[in-house]
């Protein structure tokens, strides 16, 4: 009982000394972070998080970035802190954050814990689809003050996704896609994957389908698959696709050749969990099925 | 001819081998990504620097577990060799080329795919596989029956092979972002250092200096010949089993934590015996304090080298390493 007095009037102490500044707030690695009230030197761990942050208006906020953030323009110019698995500490603290946020799964956990044993709070989100992109929206909207921006992003978002899933509902038809992400090997994506999910939306059947999120296929058995459309992204850039794409127009039997229905789409818009998602999928859906715009 | 005596000899190499030391270690504290900083951070480490809380975080929680963990391994490694070479009588011997570090490596892996923290978890995989490994080289080379020269290297290279082999095989399992951390550990990455556990490597690493100081007449006399070792009273089989087991607890520990580091064993032994003379008596301390000083060297070349980023320090060992010891191969066959 005495304790339990004490520990409040701890509690209310500490209330005292650290003015109404910062909050404690869970994670998605399901850390208690705590957050300052009004984050104004904020570094970005991530590509998909600085386009989230441009997205909701708050890029001012971006002292640091990553490498590979080059969307919008002016996250190019930013500085810049090593790549989103190899980050560079010394210059994330030589900028002197008061939040950092990262990737649940991208950034290394250990990063994460040495910028917190420097006073640097580390708030991980988790985008992954179009889903989480919104839930991510309006977290990170919240943390930064961007709250209306966000609902206004995620209904806009939410509008185009129903305006594809309803011209897509229009039709029975369900082409047969490949995807593929790797070239040597040759790389797809399962059900549970944010492309799996949106070539189902897009109204395609995927033909890499199932429990393994990236299965690799030797050619033999994409072909046998007899794909209707191919569609190649992949997470080397600055890469010539052309080849890959003549390759496979070597197997003229293939329906997908046949119809001249192989195409190279820019990665970006498929494996960064933003905003800009939503337009692969109007892409996709447009690939998939042409005859509906 | 009065030559001065063995503590003397000691004493100087070591002092002089400790101030180059401490300089490395200055410079090693004052050069990082966001530029350098010489005359700050030797201020800081006399203690009358100003109030900068950034630099000062820089310099004691990112820079020196690293510099630190640089100077530990080089000196681990740089000792694994002397030891090596003197044990198996070879000048080519090193926990590298003989397959410890990539038995090493494999233990640490199957460690961190299965999350592992890094101490004591991967250590001790670490610590097995080595172990294994050693043992599975030993076993090849006294095949043929004869445990010198280029049987020894053979069955290294032979068992190194197939390490990398069950390597490449752990990572064409792994898909997600362990990949990286596997990948940037195989070419030795210091970058991610912790205070803590640097501080934990150094308090297991400091008696097997001890130890080794100590058993460096033994590793005089082997020198000899093990027949002439055991005349002159040396328990061969005994002081041969401690020195194995040392110095693969000390390479699998600091490996675990460093990541893959070729050929330091080979570069600074060699180099020191250049410098030094034979006498183990001198080259241990030489060993653990020239070593750490290499290591803090190639680890400021990884970080100023490139324009952007930083290079895997284990890059540069190897570049400087394997020419050496393509040259020491071939003056060895002469």
């Amino acid at each position: 009982m005495v304790l339990q007095i004490l520990k409040i009037l701890l509690l209310v102490l500490a209330f005292l000394v650290t003015p109404a500044e910062a909050g404690l707030v869970k994670d998605q690695l399901g850390r208690e972070v705590l957050v300052p009230d009004e984050p104004k030197r904020v570094v970005s761990l991530a590509p998909s998080i600085t386009e989230i942050v441009f997205a909701l208006g708050a890029g001012h906020l971006l002292q640091g970035v990553t490498q590979h953030c080059d969307f919008p323009p002016e996250a190019g110019a930013l500085p810049k802190v090593g790549s989103y698995v190899h980050l560079d500490l010394e210059r994330i603290v030589a900028l002197k954050p008061d939040l950092c946020l990262g990737t649940r799964d991208g950034n290394p956990r250990e990063v994460a814990e040495k910028l917190g044993a420097l006073n640097i709070p580390v708030y991980a989100v988790n985008p992954r689809d179009l889903q989480t992109v919104m839930s991510t929206l309006i977290e990170i909207g919240r943390l930064l003050h961007a709250e209306a921006q966000a609902e206004v992003l995620v209904a806009k978002m939410r509008g185009r996704i129903e305006g594809v899933k309803a011209r897509v509902a229009t039709t029975q038809v369900r082409p047969k896609i490949f995807f593929q992400i790797g070239i040597v090997p040759i790389v797809s994506l399962g059900t549970n994957t944010c492309i799996g999910e949106l070539i189902t939306t897009a109204g395609g059947h995927n033909l890499a389908a199932g429990p393994t999120p990236y299965p690799r296929f030797s050619k033999e058995q994409v072909v046998a698959l007899e794909p209707e459309v191919i569609i190649i992204t992949s997470m080397t850039r600055g890469q010539d696709f052309e080849p890959v794409r003549d390759d496979w127009y070597r197997w003229s039997n293939l329906p997908a050749v046949r119809n001249h229905r192989i195409h190279i789409v820019e990665s970006d818009i498929f494996d960064r969990p933003s905003p800009r998602l939503v337009e692969g999928l109007e892409l996709l859906a447009r690939l998939i099925h042409p005859e509906l715009w | 001819m009065t030559a001065p005596s063995v503590p003397r000899r000691i004493l100087t190499v070591s002092s002089g081998l400790a101030v180059f030391l401490g300089l490395s270690v200055w410079l090693g504290l004052s050069i990082g990504s966001t530029g350098q900083n010489l005359r700050e951070v030797f201020a800081l480490l006399i203690g009358s620097a100003g109030p900068d809380e950034t630099l000062a975080n820089i310099v004691w929680r990112i820079r020196l577990p690293r510099v630190l963990l640089a100077a530990l391994a080089g000196a681990t490694l740089s000792l694994g060799g002397l030891v090596f070479q003197a044990l198996l009588r070879n000048p080519l011997a090193e926990p590298y080329i003989l397959g410890i570090s990539g038995g090493a490596a494999i233990g640490a892996i199957i460690g961190i795919l299965l999350d592992l923290s890094r101490f004591p978890g991967v250590a001790l995989l670490a610590f097995a596989g080595s172990m294994a490994t050693l043992f599975l080289v030993l076993v090849i080379a006294s095949v043929r029956l004869s445990l010198k020269q280029d049987s020894l290297i053979l069955a290294g290279v032979m068992v190194n092979a197939f390490c990398s082999s069950l390597i490449m095989f752990l990572l064409s399992l792994t898909q997600d972002a362990r990949l990286h951390n596997i990948l940037f550990w195989l070419m030795g990455d210091l970058s991610l250092s912790d205070g803590t556990q640097t501080l934990i490597l150094a308090a297991c690493l400091a008696p097997c200096f001890f130890l080794l100081f100590f058993m460096a007449r033994p590793m005089n006399l082997l020198l000899l010949g093990e027949e002439m070792a055991a005349s002159m009273g040396v328990n061969v089989r005994a002081i041969s089993l401690v020195l194995v087991v040392v110095t693969s607890f000390m390479v699998s520990a600091t490996v675990c934590q460093s990541g893959l580091l070729g050929f330091v064993g080979l570069v600074t032994p060699h180099l020191l015996r250049l410098l030094f003379g034979p006498d183990h008596r001198v080259l241990v301390p030489a060993c653990i304090l020239g070593g750490g000083a290499y290591l803090v060297w190639c680890d400021l070349l990884a970080r100023f080298l490139p324009a952007q980023g930083e290079l895997p320090v284990g890059v540069i060992t190897a570049l400087i390493g394997a020419p050496l010891f393509i040259y020491l191969l071939q003056r060895s066959k002469r």
